[in-house]
């Protein structure tokens, strides 16, 4: 089925207006800011601007009272999951957080790392009060005071629409707890959850080697509860739907609406849509103007999983779909590679790009990452020698699970994905055949690696 | 009581110092950066092994904790945290960091 914005509708409701029918699997919808069928992103439209309390409330009615025990309970029965990458349910680590001695910290991670993801910077920026009021009652469910919305300091839009969000709720009194913008780093690493916690502690932003859990115990001794803004919006709608009308926005194994971004060969790379139903990846590209299966698709992130796209189109977007081919929806990014491009350099421009964007504290990162991007960006020139692959391969292996965050997990992840979807490729490159995507222009718009000509980056680049 | 052995990979600066120490649960990679790839030591002889590589690591990247969880977490520590180990062995007399 291709669906294209505001060609379906079944959700289209003011809301307020009552619960949302069950039973709706099976009805996709995908939409932009302000389109129809959306919930999260419905409202104003893209040329709105930030929508204001007033809208907000407006559109929403205010946030239901409920007490930490009713927030836990709608958490564990919606089955929200987190949506920063991991998935891990909001449930479980708030749990964990009440069950350890100490009064909590509460930390709103809308600093999204991820440069070709957009979802948390567009809800910060035009929707804020969806992520303050959620995170509002995660603070409920704590018992905390103060939370603290920690975003990139590059990112003047969200960070102007959360403040700006603050001052109106602080002026009318709204919330029983006390806000607080931070502003960290532009580092990709420093968007990590160990990292912000630890910024936020003591003004480093790298992360940290912990042997428990941050809901556990977090870098202050606190238990420490660090959750993705997008997140947190859910359980804004979560609170006034309830759990079961917001879980059937979702196929019963992937509950809710989620955000994804598109970027690489689509109409408008950075557009950020809302799925609400089960829908395959190719549902999901379709309005992105992309009508067939393209050479392949990176689906997760930079740090994601290629999945070679006759495969992708028909994969439901799915955690369950997506972990059998070795992939997860990750922060939602669809990177689309167009036929005629070449997968290796792509590929291996974004491990350069990664392999900068380390925080050079464990040896593993520092020593193996450079070399795993030299190796591929050879591959990728065809100056690799054939019993290279082996080599690189073994590289892999050896620094999977070496590093205190999962930065040169994702790294290897993707380079694995990558010689396993671009075989072909790789095959030609290896034989000196002149590569399919020689004079192709850059697809998924990867920034500039971070000049990594003195060794270990500085402490600086982290404060 | 279980002791829990780890190494801390942002302190590791590989010096493989704790490979002669833990030797069979501690890999060493092609740079010397360590891993542990058997964090429990059960036995008296293991853990004894391990209080002797966390004293003996320059940078103090070995961390060992009883299995109920560290006692100064997440805490960086600035030398190995030996000092969580009550009731286990006692650490070697003359143990001057270097075995």
């Amino acid at each position: 089925m291709i669906v294209s914005p505001g060609l379906l509708a079944p959700f289209h409701r003011p809301p307020g207006s009552g619960p949302l029918p069950g039973g709706t699997v099976g009805t996709v919808s995908v939409g932009g800011l302000g389109d129809p069928g959306t919930v999260l992103l419905s409202g104003p439209r893209r040329d709105g601007g930030r929508e204001t309390l007033a809208g907000h409330v407006g559109r929403w009615g205010t946030l239901p009272e409920l007490d930490g025990g009713q927030v836990l309970a709608l958490l564990r029965s919606s089955g929200l999951d987190g949506r920063g990458g991991g998935g891990f349910p909001l449930a479980r680590k708030v749990a964990t957080a009440l069950a350890g001695g100490g009064r909590p910290v509460l930390v709103v991670n809308a600093s999204e790392s991820e440069p070709a993801s957009g979802k948390d910077r567009l809800l910060c920026a035009r929707r804020p009060h969806l992520v303050l009021d959620g995170a509002a009652l995660v603070a409920t469910a704590l018992g905390v005071s103060s939370v603290t919305v920690h975003l990139h300091r590059g990112a003047d839009g969200p960070v102007e629409g959360v403040t700006r969000a603050v001052a109106e709720r602080r002026s009318c009194r709204l919330d029983g707890v006390e806000w607080r913008v931070s502003r960290g780093p532009d580092r990709y690493v420093s968007g990590e959850a160990s990292a912000v916690a630890g910024f936020l502690h003591d003004g480093d932003a790298r992360p940290r080697f912990a042997v428990t859990p941050l809901a556990v115990t977090g870098p202050s001794g606190r238990p420490t509860v660090v959750v993705n803004a997008e997140t947190v919006a859910h359980l804004a709608v979560v609170a006034r739907i309830g759990a079961g009308g917001w879980a059937s926005l979702g196929p019963p194994s992937f509950p809710g609406s989620r955000l994804v971004t598109h970027v690489g060969a689509v109409d408008h790379p950075g557009r950020v849509l809302e799925v609400v139903g089960a829908a395959t990846v190719g549902e999901l590209l379709a309005p992105g103007g992309v009508t067939g299966p393209p050479a392949a698709v990176l689906v997760g992130g930079f740090a994601g999983t290629w999945l070679e796209g006759r495969d992708a189109w028909s994969t439901p977007f799915d955690r369950t779909a997506l972990v059998c081919l070795g992939a997860s929806p990750g922060c939602g990014l669809l990177g689309v590679l167009p036929h005629g491009a070449c997968g290796l350099v792509e590929a291996a421009r974004i491990v350069r790009y990664l392999a900068g964007e380390s925080a050079g504290q464990c040896g593993t990162c520092v020593a193996g990452l450079p070399r795993l991007a030299a190796g591929l960006s050879a591959l990728a020139q065809g100056t690799f020698r054939r019993r290279g692959l082996a080599r690189l391969a073994a590289l892999g292996d050896e620094l999977l699970g070496s590093g205190a965050c999962g930065h040169p997990d994702g790294v290897v992840r993707l380079v694995r994905s990558t010689l396993e979807v671009f075989a072909d490729d790789v095959v030609r490159h290896l034989a000196g055949a002149p590569c399919r995507g020689a004079d192709h222009p850059a697809v998924l718009g990867v920034p500039d690696p971070y000049p990594t000509d003195g060794g270990p980056r500085s402490e600086e680049d982290f404060a | 009581m279980t002791t829990v052995v780890r190494i801390d990979p942002t302190l590791c600066r590989g010096h493989a110092i704790c490979a002669l120490y833990l030797l069979e649960g501690v890999e060493i990679d092609r740079w010397g950066f360590g891993r542990v790839v058997q964090p429990t030591a059960v036995s008296r002889r293991a853990v004894r092994r391990a209080l002797r590589a966390a004293a003996a690591c320059p940078n103090g990247a070995v961390v060992i904790e009883d299995a109920e969880g560290p006692a100064a977490p997440g805490v960086r520590p600035e030398r190995p945290t030996v000092g969580t180990l009550e009731g286990t062995a006692p650490m070697p007399a003359g143990l001057d960091g270097l075995g």
